[in-house]
């Protein structure tokens, strides 16, 4: 640590975080601005904003399209396009990166480690084979639309309840659990391939959503997704102390008060019930949950009381960006929203594990 | 019983189990409020163990263990976090946090869940960090602190618990010794500001001596000595428990005692022929201390003489049980010890003449010794200069022993050369 005056809290100056903090803030709002004007039908950009100014509802005529001159008919259809894609995808890819978020960070403090992340602890891969396993019982697509989350949520509890109840019994390091979850995710990939086997034909259908994207976004799963957000990340806020205090060790945190099987099994719980229900809607995104609380630590330093909430405006932003990467990378065609994530966070991860190297190991 | 008779802390006959091994066989331990226990042992004795058997960190097999008269585990976790205080031997660093939020992390029992910091617990950090020497540093990282502060302010967040009891598991190790006697420098005086009870595994006994109220010894999972220090720090219980042999010295400001250890010799058990030999030696000043050690080591039976009291000779025989010859100290050899002296003297097998140094007050020491002693060793260190400072008589007197002893450079070449006695020669193998 170089600079004693600017605290210890995060690198640079005061100054230098003030400005990267109106740097994030700036960059969210252009976001939001931005992410409706994206997708694969090109709808000139006053229309769009005519359109959601206007509200969600009926559209009456070409006039409410900002002055562009187009038929009632096709002022309609945009009207469906912004108000039922775009506003539900972005109101996904917000909420979804935000639990993301909150989880990663959450969990990066239950472990101890600044490597944990929902798809490291193989939470997104017991999801995905979930997901697969329901194309083993060649359901038709109208029930693959209600049971594909479903089933993907219920894999991607399984992960987590082992990693869990490892946790519990005994006296594991936060080191063995993250690499139960590690060797947990091996083995559900090569069930899903097996799965696969049984079925060639939904494999298609896994392969796109294992890459995750936001195009089937309704105004139902937004309001599962929604709601599990504010519930899991209601809870998780509120841990901060409980987490700062895990980073001593969990005897020492017992020894001071905390409850700390408890708090382990809340947090670990609630982290896994909510990626699990953002990923059974979006498919697999790595890295949104290992990313944003490192970047939200450089900013406001390591106070787990700011860094979990922070970590999940941060996760929404990031996930929200991905999604514009997305759609607009190549023209009319949306990618897998999973590609421009891991095209960050790849190289991110190894960007930490070598600067940890570097610092003399693990940071403990 | 009132409830400040009552003791502080009560852990009555705690067991610890690990599979084959008892790591703690029935320990009991009682503290009164205010007092600072000291619990010593060598490495592995069971200190840590205990610690953890009674904060119930590990599994205790048998006990009870009370805090202010109530059983430590019918409390919650919050109740027990203000009941009882635990500074553990080592911790992860963890996070680069400021030291002010690092302090109030032990205030986490004293205000309620949910709820931000109160001020009330950010102005106890606040005031812990100025007694601990570290105002004004509230909003630098713990990163930034040496080993030693690092540790300081371990225990200041120990502190901000504001339990009764502390809870210290070797709270000076990794500090070197001008950080680990200020560090307890600074226990003691919280501690007696407050009326604190401390209970505190310091396996540096000098330190414990120093620092504790009362010693308690653990060997192998068991208490095997307890009692104040000057008690307590018994050669014996050295050599016993520690597998070292030491001195005992008192410390000349403090009274306190403290001791000096060393390995033992790796000599050879003593030879039959040299019990019941009995070996007198002339000292004075220390330089018959080491001599006395090894003689008692090897099985002689010892005495000593003419040696001031208190001075390091007279010390090492009191410690070594050893009869002596002694005189006040800075007085000229009295008639009554001198003729204790050549009783000793008569009364003695061998006699060894310890490189003293002799001033007129005990020259008389070498005076006393016969010529016609029929086995005396003139014990010399080499490059030791003079120690003749009786104006040339003590020279002299050296002079005439000389001609009827055996001149012998150092403690090892004594031992040689008494193992080598004549009844030795007769069959008794040396090499044992």
């Amino acid at each position: 640590m170089a600079s004693v005056a600017a605290g210890p809290a995060a690198a640079g100056t005061p100054a230098v975080r003030r400005g990267l903090a109106y740097w994030l803030l700036g960059g969210g709002i252009l976001l939001l601005a931005v992410t409706p004007l994206l997708g694969p039908v090109p709808i000139p950009w006053e229309s769009v904003f005519a359109l959601l100014l206007r509200g969600p509802g009926t559209v009456g005529s070409a006039s409410s399209c900002g002055g562009v001159s187009v038929s009632a008919a096709q002022c309609r259809i945009w009207g469906e396009i912004v108000w039922q894609t775009r506003v539900p995808a972005m109101v996904l890819a917000l909420s979804a990166g935000a639990i993301l978020g909150l989880s990663g960070a959450t969990l990066q403090g239950v472990f101890r480690n600044p490597l944990a992340d929902p798809y490291l602890l193989g939470l997104s891969s017991g999801a995905a084979m979930g997901a697969a396993l329901l194309f083993v019982f060649n359901v038709g697509v109208a029930e693959a639309d209600i049971l594909l989350p479903v089933f993907a949520f219920l894999g991607g509890l399984i992960p987590g309840l082992i990693v869990f109840a490892a946790g519990r019994s005994g006296r594991r390091s936060p080191e063995t659990l993250l690499l139960t979850g590690v060797a947990l995710s091996a083995i559900f990939a090569s069930l899903l391939a097996s799965f696969l086997l049984y079925n060639p034909l939904g494999s298609l259908q896994v392969s796109f959503w294992l890459l995750g994207g936001m195009s089937d976004a309704t105004w139902t799963h937004d309001a599962i997704v929604v709601g599990v957000l504010i519930s899991v990340g209601a809870v998780l806020a509120l841990l901060g102390r409980e987490l700062n205090l895990l980073q001593l060790g969990e005897d020492v945190a017992q020894s001071v008060g905390v409850p700390t099987q408890q708090v382990t099994l809340v947090l670990v719980l609630l982290t896994t019930v909510g990626t699990a229900a953002a990923v059974a809607f979006t498919g697999v995104i790595g890295f949104v949950g290992l990313v944003s609380p490192h970047i939200v630590r450089r900013v406001v330093g390591p106070d787990y009381g700011k860094v979990v909430p922070l970590s999940g405006l941060v996760g929404a932003a990031f996930l929200l960006l991905a999604w514009d990467v997305a759609q607009s990378a190549i023209p009319s065609i949306v990618l897998p929203v999973g590609i421009p994530t891991s095209f960050v966070g790849g190289p991110f991860f190894l960007y930490l594990l070598y600067r940890r190297d570097r610092l003399g190991g693990p940071r403990r | 019983m009132r409830a400040d008779e009552r003791p502080a802390l009560a852990a009555t006959d705690l067991t610890v189990q690990y599979r084959e091994t008892t790591a703690l066989a029935h320990v009991s331990l009682e503290a009164r409020k205010g007092e600072i226990v000291a619990l010593a042992g060598p490495n592995g004795s069971g200190k840590t163990t205990f610690v953890r058997a009674v904060l119930g960190l590990i599994p205790r097999s048998s006990g009870t263990v009370e805090v202010g008269g109530v059983r430590l585990e019918t409390l919650d976790l919050v109740a027990r976090a203000r009941a009882i205080a635990w500074m553990p031997q080592e911790e992860a660093l963890g996070d680069n946090v400021p030291l002010l939020e690092y302090v109030q992390y032990g205030r986490y029992a004293h205000s309620p869940r949910f709820a931000p910091e109160r001020a009330a617990d950010r102005a106890t950090a606040r005031r812990i960090l100025s007694e601990l020497g570290f105002g004004g540093r509230e909003r630098s990282g713990i990163h930034e602190l040496s080993g030693g502060e690092r540790q300081r302010l371990r225990l200041g967040r120990v502190l901000a618990q504001e339990a009764p009891v502390l809870l210290l598991d070797e709270p000076t190790s990794h500090l070197d010794m001008g950080y680990q006697l200020e560090l307890l420098e600074r226990v003691r005086r919280l501690v007696r500001s407050q009326g604190t009870t401390v209970v505190a595994a310091i396996h540096d006994l000098n330190l414990a001596a120093r620092f504790a109220d009362r010693i308690v010894v653990l060997h192998h999972g068991r208490t095997v000595a307890e009692g104040a220090p000057s008690a307590v720090l018994a050669p014996a219980l050295l050599r016993d428990v520690w597998g070292v042999v030491a001195d005992l010295r008192r410390d000349v400001r403090t009274g306190l005692p403290y001791l000096i250890p060393s390995l033992p010799t790796m000599a050879a058990p003593p030879s039959p022929a040299a019990r019941g030999l009995r070996v007198h030696v002339v000292g004075g000043g220390g330089a018959a201390a080491p001599i006395l050690r090894a003689l008692v080591e090897d099985g002689y039976r010892v005495t000593v003489g003419a040696v001031p009291l208190f001075d390091t000779d007279s010390q090492t025989a009191e410690e070594l049980g050893i009869a002596a010859a002694t005189e006040l100290p800075f007085a000229p050899l009295s008639p009554e010890v001198r003729a204790r002296h050549r009783q000793l003297i008569a009364e003695a097998d061998i006699v060894v003449v310890a490189p003293f140094p002799v001033g007129p007050g005990n020259l008389a020491n070498l005076e006393d010794v016969p010529s016609e002693h029929p086995r005396m060793y003139l014990v010399e260190s080499a490059g030791a200069g003079t120690r003749d400072f009786a104006g040339g008589a003590a020279t002299r007197e050296l002079g005439r022993l000389r001609a009827h002893a055996t001149a012998l450079d150092g403690v090892p070449a004594l031992l040689r050369a008494l193992s080598a006695t004549p009844r030795a020669a007769h069959g008794e193998p040396n090499d044992r």
